[in-house]
Parts: structure tokens; C-alpha cells; sequence
């Protein structure tokens, strides 16, 4: 039985793809990389970072890691709303980080960053979110550095360690601004069921997670 | 108002010149593929990356993803080193007790280096090769032997049996495969005709049901183990059988924690059941197999409840396992060295391909006989010819035609007589039938069974050299010690426990005058007389290929970036097989050998009330020359530890964290006391990595008749609880 397929566009472009694909999937295909901190190909979309939001003609943007393509859906992933939306998302996020953040630092890979970049982000208007609240570190593995402040809950962690590793370690606790990952039922992560296979560091967009090796140390990689 | 400008321009690190290299884990059967970044200048790993490899899809374990800075530990040797005349004769150099100030750890260096002094590599290898030329000259290539690894390439262990069997003139060559898999081998080879994995270990996916016994994946084949529990969570069921719980066994369906040396009668039960109500695939049996009628006859003996009993586990429940075998579409058996490791590991693995042939569950997705293969090229060290009754590809020895054709292709006469295993090689140093050995990163001083009789055998010999990247505990005994080339430094092909063939590549430059293994297995070669000249190490994979069927069709270009499965008759276009034996075994039918239980040798009395089974953690290699270096790996497994019942606790007056002393009728050591009810009633567990409180002191020498493999995983030991609130003072191999 051949797999039933839908047609639509992508900022004008035309793709044909499997029926129950993404947006973001679909738009890939074509070679558009519709920005996004929550999700990798190698996760189960969940579609909590809103930065990958999409303008399918309807009344509210839709996360494109999550929203299935539809026969003659027309979207646009560059809108002026959009990009507009992105920015604001990103002002948010950027207005709790720490000053610093150990990924961007040492490996240079830090998605938030990128992202900053990418639209020219300098200086954030907002208010210091992270100001007097900090959500603490959690400097207790020998290989692994937890920076709860730099953590944006995208739950890649939570789903590398669930669903890569089948560890079944990191989880989230607390409640608003509080909100941060947890390990087993709330211990640190030495003393955690955490059998420092990493993952949750190849996966972390931002800086909360980063292994202690490199700490202090900018990575410049060429042949 | 917040600004971004110092932390987008990564202004506060010190900058770090770095290079990422494609490669391979240098420790587990797993093979996964990984990206180390190393800092160039420094010529040390900084981080790791997974790569999309077939074993790991990108996933790492603790040791792969931080287990790597032991290759440019302070230790490493970077000189060659002659042993000094006051330092004869010949005996452990480690004082026997241990200093207070010091305790555990590696091979204090403080201890052996003033016994050594450096030379040039002229004189050390004119050394070596005169030695042994002179041994074999005397008293024949019988009194050589030489210990490979399979940490080595398979390009280093093709050249190694090389070395042994055309220039020692003897096939006394063998490799820690002998410890950990020969009988599964002797099993799979005498039932089917090959000795390798039919299915890889990501078929799991499309299994019903897999059958999980004597195995730990989620410390020994963790990324294999990642991709069980997928399984798990979609849907296939998992029987885990063992007699120390492990983790897998909270994603299993069914476990059944088995007493200790029982596993012929569960197998004969299971085999029992499925043929009493008839859930046997009787077209395969009669295609397929020989031998239905015997092996039926003989598990007639073995109702549920007489394996209930001798197992301890409810006949109930082996009813329900044979009853998921016998009903699913497909069934995956994974069996590691709680099976191989028994003086009667050939047949626990008889059992095992008997349960699979009656079912017809191989050559199918999704079904098969997979042992997992422990080091990281086992399977291509035993492939290569690193075994004591085989050339490469298993083509026995004593065969005329194969010995030959090796004869012709090598250019020298050869010996016709099957060489000594590991066990045998050490009986015969302490005999005196074998003067000189070659090991090869081997450590037999921690890894054998009984290491005081290793130590009898060690001392004797007349001249020792020892090729590795650290002065190990077996380097104490050396004449000559020659510095090598880790994994990190070198170009080569690792056979993976799927079969698959993956290319390493150098990620670091040798350390000081450190030289790679295989230019020093030609030198020594060369200087005995025996040309071995090849231009790279993709010239010597080309010589190995084409002595063997499974290689033939494969180079180091054809297997490129990510690998293939052998057989692969077209690596142009084909990643290879990853299921074999779809239409008939290379044995043609596969035989089926019923086989009876036997309690184990040494079986607990009123000197010796509990069974010693050993193992490994996590965090640990082997014998822990490289993971106690691995500064990550140390911190989070620091010491030794044995693993106790509660129950068994309460009554030896142990707390948990206590220090207790460990006797058998071989030796004893001291050791802190991990209270869990992962380990049966009766039963002790000591890991073998640490040589501060080393379980092979413990171990019974014993080997099984056909695998030849000592049962590490049964012996009998006393426990004494000790009050002692400091430390671990131990006494190495006291």
C-alpha cells in the first residue's frame, strides 16, 4: 500500500509529503530551516518553544514541529508577524539568562545564542527576569554542570534521558518562575540514578547543561 | 537593561586551537561511532560527540562519552624498558603490603619504574628477538607463546598470530576471548558452523519476545541496552534470566532470578515444555536441524517442577517462558558471560541455540542468537585468527589443506598441532614448558582465574615482554616492556558484536618514543629472521581479507566512514548482512546437542557457604588500566566492592559500607561490603576491575572441556565481617 501523501506550500514554494508529516519536517525537505529550540529530528516533537510558529492563514500561529501538513496548506514561516513573534520569544527567553552561558563559551554551539544572532538581539529591553531570583546550579556530577538559570524547560533533556536513553532520570518541578528540571524525585544529580551517559548535554540548546571537561576553555575547531 | 555583546563574542574562555576526528569508543562490543574533539597543541580529547553509527545512532555511554582522557594520562609509557639486573630474579614488584598512605588504585609507579631503566628501541627490540629466537631455537616454537588483544585492531591481531605461528613456530596464541566467550563460540561453531551473531542487536525492534540471560546490558552493552528498553516500551517482551538482577530486568515481562550454575535445567525445561505441548516449529526442525530426536529424549528428564527445584524459581513461571517463546512470531536470544563463563558455559550455550532451532526462531527479523560480545573487537580478534586452534576465519589448524595454503601464502612451514589457550599457557609457564611470552595489552596478572598460580607462571618464565600503553600489574614481571599506541593513536578496523567492520582513526600523535603495535609485531618478526613489511595498515587488512571468506570482499576504502556488516557481497552498494543464515547454516543443517546438568565443581559447604560470581560495573574496562585513569569514570567508581543479601548481611554482622574478608580456598582479599537484594540468598558479587581487592585471588581455575573457559562466575568463598571504621588498607594479591 503506497503511503498517502499531501501537497501544499511553503513560502510559495510547492512539496508533496507524507500524510502526518510536519511543517517543519515538510519545510526541511525544501531546505528552510524554520528556526526552533525544543525540538531535533532525533526527539519527539512537543512544541513548547513557540519559536518554530508558522503563519498557516488562520487565526493563531502554529508551532510547525507539531502541526501536521495539511493538502493545500498554504504557509509562510518568514511573515512579518512571525519573525515578529520570534523576536519577542527570544527577548523573553534572553531576558532570564545568566550573563554567561558555558555552551556558547567553550563549544560555541549554543542555540539561544545563534538565534540572538540571527536576528541582530544586542540588548534586551525587558527586565532582568533572572534579577535577585536565580534559579541556581547543580555542580554535584564529576562530568556534567547544571546551570538552572541558562535552562529554558525545553524538555530535551527530560526526553533525551526518557526516550534516547530510556533513563528515565531527569524530570521538571516546581511551579512558574521556579519551574527548572529535576533529577529522580528532586535529588542532586550525583546522588540521582543518573548513570552520566550525557545525553541530556548533547542535546541542551542553551547553556544549563554542559560538560565540566571544556569548562574555561573556548573550543576553536578547524582541521 | 541587559547586554549580550561579551557573551555573543565569547570573550572570557581561553581560546583552545581544537580538531574533531571521526572515530569509534575504544571500549564495548557495542562499536558506536563517536567524534572526539582533542585540543591539538596539548594532544589531549576535550569532549566527545555521538555520530550517527548503525550500533549507536548517535547515543553514547558514560565510558564513550567520558572515558576517554586515559590516553593522555601522565602515565602513559613513552620509553622502552629494559628490566635491571638488580631486580632479578624475577618476582611482583608491588610491595606485597600495601602503604597505608597509599591505598588502591593502578600499579604504583613509584613502586616498578626504579626497577626498569630506559633504552633505546635498538637494544630493546634486538632484546626481544634474540630472546625468543634463542628460547625457540633451544626448545622448539612449543616453549612461545603470545597473548593478543582485542583491544587491538583486527590488522594487529592478524599480525600477531602471524608473528606466533610462522616465526615463533607454534599456534600458542590466544586472547582474553577465552575468558569471556569461548564456549558460546565452541557451541555456536559445533551447532551452526559460525561463531558469530546471526541478527544484530538492533533487531530487537522487530522481535515479539527476547530472551535475556546472563547478561547486564545497561552496564556492559549500555547503548545496546538503550535500544532493549526502546523495544521494551514498544512492545516486545523481555524474559530476563539471571542470578544477580539487573537493571534490564525492571523493563522485562518476565524475570527469573535463577540459582547460580542452573541454567541447563531452566534450558532443558523451557526445551521441556515447548516440545511437550508442541510449541515447536516442526518444518524447520526437519529442514533445518539433526539431532531433534536425542535432544528430545534427553529433556524428557527435565518437567518444570525438577528445574523449579534445582533453579529455585517457580515452575509456573517456566511454564509462562516457554509458553511466550513457543507462541511468538519471532524471538531474539541475547546471552552474555553469565552463560559463557561456567565450567559448563558450552552447554548453557547448546541450550540456548536448541531453545532458537526448535522454535525456527533464526534467520528471520527479529529472531536469532546474538552473544554480546564484551570487548570492543573481540569478535574481529577472534575472526582475525587469535585463537589457538584457528588461522584466520576460523579455519582450523589441523586441517591439511588450510594449514597448507598458510603455508604457501606465508612462506614458512607450520605447525599442525592446536596451540595453548590462555588457562594452558599460564599452566605451562609454571610447568616450564613454556619459557618466553609476548603479551600484547593482556593483563593476565588481574584478569585469570587464581592470579596466585598467574603469578607462579608469570615468575617462571624465562623472558617476558609486554606490550602496552601502561606499566600493568603483569608488566611487573617483564623483562623488556615496549610502549604502544592506545586506540586514540591509531589507524584501524574493529569488528563490532553485530558483525559490523568500522574503520578507527587517529585522534592523537603517540605520546614521547611510544611506537604503533603493528610496526612493533614486524620489527620483532623482522629481527627474528621472518620478513613482515607492509607499506600501511590498510596493506596488512588486505592480507588478512584474503585469507578469509567473511572479509574477502572488503578494504579499508570499501567500509569508509561508516562500516559494513560482514557478509557483504556487494560493499559498493550494500551496507552488508545484517541477518545471516536466512536459508541454511554454513554447516548445512544445524546440530543439536542435548546436554545434561551438572552442579558446578566447587559447590558451597560449611568452610565456604557462598557462591563468588564476578563481574564488571558500569564505569570499568577490564582490569582498569585505562578507566581508573579516565579521571571521570575514577571519580564516579572509585573502589572495589562487594555486593551482599540483606538478609545474608544481618547474619555476618555486615553494615553497609563495612569492610569484610573474602576467602576461598585460593586467597582472600579484603573488601567494603554494598548490601543489596540484587544478589540472591547465598550469593556474593565482586567486580574483577580492581586489583586492590581483586576477585581473581578468589576464582577457581577450573575451565569448561570444550570452551576451555574458567568458570568465573561460580566459586565457592567464606565471608567475614571486620570492624573497621578507616579506609581500605588491602594487600594486592597477598
Amino acid at each position: 500500500m503506497a503511503t498517502e501523501h499531501v501537497s501544499l506550500t511553503i513560502d510559495g514554494r510547492s512539496v508533496s509529503v507524507p500524510a502526518g508529516a510536519s511543517i517543519w519536517d515538510a519545510a526541511a525537505r525544501l531546505g528552510i530551516h524554520i528556526p526552533v529550540l525544543c525540538h531535533d529530528p532525533r526527539l519527539r516533537p512537543v512544541g513548547v518553544c513557540r519559536l518554530c510558529v508558522v503563519d498557516t492563514g488562520e487565526r493563531t500561529l502554529a508551532a510547525a514541529c507539531v502541526r501536521p501538513c495539511q493538502d493545500g496548506m498554504e504557509v509562510r514561516t518568514d511573515s512579518e508577524e512571525v519573525e515578529a513573534h520570534r523576536r519577542m520569544l527570544l527577548e523573553l527567553l534572553l531576558s532570564e539568562q545568566p550573563d554567561r552561558s558555558a555552551r556558547e563559551e567553550t563549544t560555541g554551539d549554543d542555540a539561544l545564542y545563534a538565534l540572538a544572532r540571527r536576528y541582530g538581539i544586542r540588548e534586551i529591553l525587558l527586565p532582568d527576569g533572572g534579577e535577585g531570583t536565580p534559579r541556581g546550579r547543580d555542580a554535584s556530577s564529576p562530568v556534567i554542570d547544571v546551570d538552572h538559570q541558562a535552562c529554558i524547560l525545553c524538555d530535551r533533556c527530560v526526553r533525551g534521558c526518557d526516550e534516547i536513553q530510556h533513563n528515565d532520570v531527569i524530570t521538571r518541578t516546581g511551579k512558574g518562575y521556579g519551574t527548572r528540571i529535576a533529577f529522580d524525585l528532586d535529588v542532586s544529580m550525583a546522588e540521582s540514578t543518573c548513570v552520566s551517559c550525557g545525553e541530556c548535554v548533547a542535546v541542551c540548546p542553551t547553556g544549563a547543561l554542559t560538560h565540566k571537561a571544556v569548562r574555561g576553555l573556548r573550543l576553536e575547531e578547524g582541521a | 537593561m541587559k547586554r549580550f555583546a561579551d557573551a555573543l563574542s565569547r570573550a572570557a574562555a581561553q581560546p583552545v586551537r581544537s580538531r574533531a576526528v571521526d572515530t569509534l569508543c575504544p571500549y564495548c562490543g557495542v562499536g558506536c561511532a563517536v567524534t572526539y574533539v582533542a585540543d591539538t597543541e596539548r594532544n589531549r580529547i576535550l569532549y566527545a560527540r555521538g555520530r550517527d553509527g548503525a550500533a549507536n545512532a548517535g547515543r553514547l555511554c558514560v565510558k564513550g562519552r567520558y572515558g576517554f582522557d586515559y590516553a593522555d594520562h601522565a602515565q602513559r609509557l613513552t620509553h622502552p624498558l629494559i628490566r635491571r639486573e638488580s631486580a632479578y630474579p624475577k618476582g611482583q614488584l608491588s610491595p606485597l603490603e600495601k602503604r597505608p598512605e597509599k591505598p588502591g588504585g593502578p600499579v604504583d609507579y613509584d613502586d616498578l619504574l626504579p626497577h626498569f631503566r630506559e633504552a633505546s628501541w635498538d637494544e630493546a627490540l634486538d632484546l626481544v628477538a634474540g630472546r625468543f629466537k634463542a628460547i625457540r631455537d633451544r626448545d622448539g616454537g612449543q616453549a612461545l607463546a603470545g597473548l593478543g588483544s582485542a583491544k587491538g585492531s583486527n590488522e594487529e591481531a592478524y599480525l600477531f598470530q602471524k608473528l606466533v605461528r610462522a616465526v615463533f613456530g607454534s599456534n600458542n596464541v590466544d586472547h582474553c576471548t577465552r575468558l569471556c566467550h569461548a564456549s558460546s563460540v565452541a557451541a555456536l561453531v559445533e551447532g551452526i558452523g559460525s561463531g558469530a551473531v546471526t541478527n544484530i542487536v538492533r533487531d530487537i525492534a522487530r522481535a515479539d519476545v527476547a530472551f535475556l540471560t546472563g547478561c547486564n546490558p545497561t552496564a556492559n552493552h549500555p547503548v545496546a541496552a538503550t535500544f532493549m528498553k526502546e523495544a521494551a516500551q514498544a512492545g516486545t517482551r523481555l524474559i530476563v534470566v539471571n542470578s544477580r538482577r539487573p537493571i534490564i530486568a525492571e523493563h522485562a515481562a518476565l524475570y527469573l532470578p535463577i540459582r547460580p550454575g542452573t541454567d541447563v535445567a531452566l534450558h532443558n525445561a523451557l526445551l521441556h515444555v515447548l516440545i511437550r505441548d508442541d510449541l515447536v516449529d516442526h518444518a524447520f526442525i526437519r529442514e533445518r536441524t539433526e539431532g531433534f530426536e536425542q535432544l528430545a529424549e534427553t529433556v524428557k528428564a527435565y518437567p518444570p517442577e525438577r528445574a523449579a527445584r534445582l533453579c529455585d524459581v517457580p515452575a509456573q513461571d517456566i511454564e509462562r517462558a516457554a509458553r511466550m517463546i513457543g507462541d511468538a512470531h519471532a524471538v531474539l536470544f541475547f546471552w552474555g558471560m553469565g552463560i559463557s563463563q561456567h565450567t559448563h558455559g558450552t552447554d548453557n550455550a547448546r541450550g540456548l541455540i536448541s531453545l532458537a532451532m526448535i522454535t525456527g526462531n533464526v534467520g528471520r527479523p527479529g529472531t536469532g542468537l546474538h552473544p554480546l560480545r564484551g570487548q570492543n573487537n573481540v569478535q574481529g580478534a577472534s575472526d582475525a585468527g587469535l585463537i589457538p586452534m584457528f588461522y584466520p576465519d576460523y579455519q582450523p589448524v589441523d586441517d591439511e589443506d588450510v594449514r597448507r595454503r598458510f603455508e604457501q601464502a606465508w612462506g614458512v612451514q607450520l605447525s599442525p598441532q592446536p596451540g595453548l589457550t590462555v588457562t594452558e599457557m599460564i599452566k605451562a609457564a609454571r610447568s616450564g614448558k613454556v619459557r618466553g611470552m609476548y603479551i600484547l595489552g593482556e593483563n593476565p596478572f588481574v584478569s585469570d582465574p587464581d592470579v596466585n598460580k598467574v603469578r607462579e607462571g608469570l615468575t617462571n618464565l624465562e623472558f617476558l615482554a609486554v606490550q602496552d600503553i601502561f606499566l600493568t600489574e603483569t608488566a611487573e614481571f617483564a623483562d623488556v616492556i615496549l610502549p604502544a599506541s592506545s586506540f586514540m593513536e591509531k589507524t584501524g578496523s574493529y569488528t563490532n558484536t553485530d558483525r559490523r567492520v568500522q574503520l578507527g582513526s587517529p585522534v592523537l600523535d603517540l605520546p614521547g618514543e611510544a611506537r604503533q603495535d603493528w610496526e612493533l609485531i614486524c620489527e620483532i618478526g623482522r629481527r627474528m629472521g621472518f620478513a613482515m613489511e607492509y607499506g600501511s595498515v590498510a596493506q596488512v587488512f588486505d592480507e588478512f581479507a584474503a585469507a578469509t571468506r567473511a572479509y574477502a570482499t572488503l578494504s579499508h576504502t570499501a567500509l569508509g566512514a561508516r562500516g559494513r556488516w560482514y557478509p557483504c557481497a556487494d560493499p559498493e552498494h550494500s551496507e552488508g548482512d545484517p541477518i545471516v543464515f536466512q536459508d541454511s547454516f554454513p554447516s548445512g543443517k544445524a546440530r543439536l546437542v542435548p546436554a545434561r546438568f551438572q552442579p558446578a565443581e566447587e559447590q558451597p559447604d560449611a568452610d565456604y557457604p557462598f557462591v563468588l560470581s564476578t563481574g564488571r560495573v558500569l564505569e570499568h574496562w577490564h582490569t582498569g588500566t585505562m578507566t581508573r585513569r579516565s579521571r571521570a569514570l575514577d571519580a564516579i567508581s572509585p573502589e572495589g566492592f562487594m555486593e551482599v543479601h540483606p538478609g545474608d548481611a544481618r547474619s555476618l554482622g555486615l553494615r553497609d559500607g563495612d569492610v569484610a574478608t573474602v576467602r576461598s580456598r585460593r586467597g582472600e582479599v579484603r573488601i567494603r561490603a554494598r548490601i543489596t537484594d540484587a544478589v540472591l540468598p547465598g550469593t556474593v558479587f565482586i567486580p574483577m576491575h580492581f586489583r586492590e581487592a581483586c576477585a581473581n585471588l578468589l576464582t577457581d581455575p577450573r575451565i569448561d572441556p570444550d570452551g576451555k573457559i574458567p568458570g568465573f562466575k561460580f566459586c565457592a568463598v567464606s565471608v567475614q565481617a571486620e570492624r573497621c571504621d578507616v579506609g581500605v588498607v588491602s594487600a594486592p594479591h597477598r
